[in-house]
């Protein structure tokens, strides 16, 4: 009982920092469709923003939080600007910008080791603390910070997209994107808002997993590949679906330790992203697009 | 000093030559959007090294590599078939990620993480390659040969077969062509080249591990292709010359190790955003890439 309930513990904490990742890349996928994998160099990008304000220039944690979050969103935006506009006005396909996207994730991940060098970083903002004991299973308040806070802002981002004229004008864009120039909706605005609001989930993903765990170079292909099954898992299309697919993978990483050595943990979710494209492309809530397009 | 790292250069470039080469016959010939290459490369550097630390000869080893590799390149092609576009480009990156899951757990066999040390050169007829220049003129025999096997392919009946299922598929269904079966013989024989580069990379550097076989190998693989043009033969070669010798000026600057490394990655990434934003067909390319 004690492992299981530690097992959901962990399983919840993993799927909800793949959600925030997940969630940021299907928001920016539904607008723009194509694959934005460099979205887990936000996350990256963000974790080593935070280091840099908060621990090397001592700035307060808050202030450096909400800038982080703001300077991630700007360098989303400014991804799409420099490198994924400039190739959509030349019409070039969906697998060239995945093709870019690749070597953008790559590009910073190597920038990131240039500045910083190869060594795990922590950002030493909280104490380690003796964990709190629920049912068995350890879990540290910051861990429940984590749960809880990421659960509230996806519902948050779920009313936004429902409830507010912008959310609406970017699912009329992911729906149609001609129909939606048609009647008036800039659809070039509209990817800018994407990238910045998906970037900053990124963002906050990144402080979140610089304060539960240390900061590498390649944390961010580590995360997007992560991030991006959960997705594939839930539905890429669909914000909801990503985020509901993402709770999968962490609970499913989790207990099948119970059947695998504990080194496979990372293995398996290459396994359940080759499976999900294979049979199930369009995954669990999502369109059926895959393999019609 | 100086013509030991020039023959090491030409190694690693004729290494490249065949693993690029043959990627162009799926990638660029047959417009198979496959993003996994470096898998097959991964599976004929294992295969090679496995068996030769077994005991079994090196050409065996090199052979079966090409042929594993190939299998697998069939897998691919066979559970891939219905998947179009980004999906199939992502499955078939999801592919080299499991293989280089697998690698690095697959402990009994491959040593995970610590990666296989100490293969032995090959030795062929009886004759050990020992030297630097002697494994240079190894290679570009072996190079040499591939190309002509590689030419041969590309300009026989079974090549345009392959150029007309990039560029209308449907049309060549009409016509009754099997187009499964063109896709898949174009994928084994792209894998069977790179299983083939692999054996011979592992026999050079005499250690692998799962990391070599990774993401930032898969952009210097497309970096070349891309500015050599997608199916563009010359072009492949001539790309594979610019883009391994470009970041060895790097070493001119005489900059620590350390830095190196990251900026040489650096610099293939910038190389390969700047090419796709402004020329994505590359230099001698006649296709683009959809």
């Amino acid at each position: 009982m004690a492992i299981f309930s530690q097992l959901t513990v962990n399983g919840l904490i993993a799927g909800s920092i793949y959600a925030l990742v997940a969630s940021g890349f299907s928001l920016i996928y539904a607008t723009n469709t194509f694959m934005h994998f460099a979205h887990g160099t936000s996350v990256a990008v963000a974790a080593y923003i935070l280091y840099t304000l908060f621990t090397l220039l001592g700035i307060p944690f808050y202030v450096s939080a909400i800038l982080t979050v703001f300077l991630t969103g700007f360098f989303g935006v400014a991804m799409y600007r420099v490198v994924y506009l400039p190739m959509q006005k030349r019409k070039a396909s969906n697998i060239i910008l995945l093709i870019a996207s690749i070597a953008i994730l790559i590009m910073f991940e190597n920038v990131i080791m240039l500045f910083f060098d190869a060594n795990v970083k922590s950002l030493q903002y909280i104490k380690i603390t003796q964990g709190l004991n629920i049912l068995g299973a350890t879990i540290t308040k910051l861990q429940i910070f984590i749960i809880v806070f990421v659960i509230i802002l996806l519902l948050v981002l779920y009313l936004f997209m429902k409830k507010t004229k912008l959310g609406r004008n970017m699912r009329a864009v992911a729906d149609n994107k001609e129909l939606a120039s048609i009647i008036g909706i800039n659809h070039i605005r509209i990817s800018d808002y994407s990238f910045f609001l998906g970037s900053s989930l990124a963002g906050i993903a990144g402080i979140l997993i610089g304060l539960e765990q240390n900061l590498f170079p390649n944390m961010g292909t580590w995360l997007m590949i992560k991030g991006f099954t959960g997705a594939v898992i839930g539905g890429i299309t669909s914000v909801p679906g990503a985020i509901l697919g993402s709770y999968v993978l962490g609970f499913f990483e989790n207990y099948a330790i119970w059947f695998l050595p504990s080194g496979y943990k990372d293995g398996i979710a290459f396994f359940l992203l080759f499976l999900f494209l294979l049979f199930r492309p369009k995954g669990l809530f999502g369109l059926n697009k895959g393999v019609k397009e | 000093m100086i013509e030991n790292y020039l023959m090491h250069l030409m190694i690693l470039i004729g290494i490249y030559i065949i693993l690029v080469q043959g990627y162009n016959i799926a990638l660029g010939y047959a417009g198979l959007l496959n993003l996994g290459h470096i898998a097959f490369f991964g599976i004929g550097a294992y295969t090679s090294a496995i068996l030769s630390k077994m005991g079994v000869p090196f050409f065996i080893g090199f052979i079966l590599g090409g042929i594993i590799a190939a299998i697998f390149g069939y897998f691919l092609v066979y559970s891939t078939r219905k998947l179009k576009g980004d999906y199939l480009a992502l499955a078939t990156l999801g592919f080299s990620f499991v293989f280089t899951s697998i690698m690095l757990n697959w402990k009994s066999l491959t040593r995970g993480p610590l990666g296989i040390p100490g293969i032995m050169k090959p030795s062929v007829f009886g004759v050990i390659i020992k030297s630097n220049f002697e494994y240079m003129i190894f290679v570009w025999i072996i190079l040499l040969v591939c190309l002509y096997i590689m030419w041969r392919i590309i300009k026989s009946p079974f090549g345009r077969l392959m150029e007309a299922v990039r560029d209308d598929e449907t049309g060549l269904k009409v016509l009754g062509k099997n187009t499964f079966a063109i896709k898949y013989k174009a994928m084994m024989i792209s894998a069977f080249f790179g299983g083939l580069a692999g054996s011979l990379f592992a026999h050079y550097l005499s250690y692998i591990d799962p990391n070599t076989f990774y993401l930032m190998e898969i952009i210097l693989v497309l970096t070349i292709v891309i500015i050599g043009g997608v199916a563009s033969f010359k072009g492949t070669i001539i790309a594979t010359f610019i883009i391994i010798l470009i970041p060895e000026f790097l070493r001119l600057l005489s900059i620590p190790s350390s830095i190196l490394g990251p900026s040489r990655q650096i610099l293939y990434s910038l190389i390969l955003l700047i090419i796709l934003i402004y020329k994505p067909r590359g230099i001698f390319g006649r296709v683009d890439l959809t």
